[in-house]
């Protein structure tokens, strides 16, 4: 499986799709899975607003590692309870937030032994609001400067008013090339991911997320 | 080659399966799912929405959806038939006083017609309780000898002891790949 794609070093044509899609933003605040899927690089600012209106909360994300059987990372948040930036977690990984769009980054300080992962399974548990939400899909875009990682697309369909969800996914852990392991690790938070959300190919959410591998 | 054989060959190529998990609710649906998936089946409450797993299993991807089965979320069922591929009726075979509403349930989506091309599998779960019904008397009861829509099939199990659980997924997962993979 080769998940790691080819690096693009066009960098006009970066350039280009990620203006484009600022223009674009400014005229129609229409932006489509297809636009995000194109995507070269982080973006460079949140992509749509960050009013929810279908109250979209995440309430937990967890990862474990199917090979060991052991959870490594298991955060959850009351959704009830005010908003806080600090979050701390079980041994040498910890999660904060910066305090500007509250909610809608993380950083997450893993250790190196978290790239040499095989076999692991990450859930998110969300609740909705009482709109139901049709034709959710989530877009995940993974990159290491200006490399992307992974993608992950899914689509959860429909969510029922107030419903409480969980999804795990559970997949091989694509295998790093040591060069690359070893630049992860020395240039902290340059791994980065930009998470959209599509309720009917509207963007209604879109978070971001930055990673040290030298916890 | 026909229009059905491009389409089995678009399908094999992604070698994707939709099963859902349908059932009354504390049939064990959920218990079923994280059983499978070798999770900790200690701290389970009411589904009050879905669970999804997506995972690999013997070269297939699988995703998984588990919906609840309280009765005022039974009337959102239907947002989840769209592209099943495999129906898993989950039933509490030691809960006798519920069985007719469990054998309504299952009799109004066997007539869905979005589920119709979907292999049906029941379990007749709970078999370690001392009450519980076999697997036989379940057929019976649910009278799925009249089923002539759809392949099905039952099998007596456990999600707590885990017992049968894997062997009937397993054929349930053979059965759709003999229907939609072409085998080459
Ligand atoms: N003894 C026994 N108990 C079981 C078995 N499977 C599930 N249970 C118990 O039955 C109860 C309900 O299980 P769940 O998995 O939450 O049931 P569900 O079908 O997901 O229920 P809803 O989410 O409300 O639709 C829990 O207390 C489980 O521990 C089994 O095989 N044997
Ligand atoms: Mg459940």
């Amino acid at each position: 499986m080769s998940v790691v794609q080819k690096q693009i070093n066009v960098n006009d044509e970066i350039d280009n799709v990620c203006e484009d899609l600022e223009v674009k933003l400014k005229y129609t605040s229409n932006i489509t899975p297809e636009d995000v899927l194109k995507l070269t690089k982080i973006t460079d600012n949140f992509l749509c607003s960050n009013n929810n209106e279908y109250q979209i909360e995440f309430t937990r994300f967890k990862i474990r590692d199917l090979e060991t059987d052991t959870v490594l990372f298991d955060i959850s948040k009351d959704p009830n309870m005010p908003e806080t930036n600090e979050i701390t977690t079980t041994d040498d990984k910890q999660q904060d937030g910066t305090t500007e769009d509250s909610g809608r980054f993380v950083r997450y300080l893993f250790s190196a032994t978290f790239l040499k992962l095989k076999h692991v399974g990450a859930t998110v548990e969300f609740q909705v609001g009482n709109k139901d939400v049709k034709n959710f899909r989530m877009i995940e875009r993974h990159f290491f400067k200006d490399r992307l990682l992974k993608t992950f697309d899914f689509n959860f369909g429909y969510c029922i008013p107030n419903s409480k969800n969980t999804c795990e996914h559970i997949y091989e852990f694509p295998t790093l090339p040591q060069d690359l392991i070893d630049q992860m690790i020395a240039c902290p938070f340059e791994t980065r991911s930009d998470s959209f959300y599509f309720v009917d190919n509207q963007l209604v959410l879109h978070n971001k997320a930055d990673y040290s591998y030298n916890g | 080659m026909g229009f059905l054989t491009v389409l089995k060959k678009m399908r094999q190529k992604e070698k994707e399966m939709r099963i859902l998990l349908l059932g009354l609710d504390n049939a064990g649906k959920t218990t079923i799912l994280k059983r499978f998936n070798g999770e900790p089946i200690d701290t389970i409450s009411p589904t009050l929405g879905f669970n999804i797993k997506t995972l690999e299993h013997r070269g297939y991807t699988l995703n998984l959806w588990d919906v609840g089965g309280q009765k005022s979320l039974r009337s959102y069922w239907r947002n989840y038939f769209e592209s099943t591929d495999g129906l898993v009726w989950v039933v509490d075979a030691a809960d006798r006083m519920r069985l007719d509403a469990c054998k309504e349930e299952l009799n109004i989506l066997l007539q869905e017609e979005r589920l119709a091309g979907a292999t049906l599998l029941v379990l007749a779960n709970k078999q370690d309780l001392p009450g519980a019904l076999s697997a036989q008397e379940i057929k019976d009861v649910l009278e799925l000898d009249k089923i002539t829509t759809h392949h099905w099939s039952v099998v007596g199990v456990s999600a707590v002891t885990g017992d049968k659980l894997l062997n009937a997924i397993d054929w349930l997962i053979g059965d759709i790949a003999k229907r939609i993979f072409t085998l080459d």
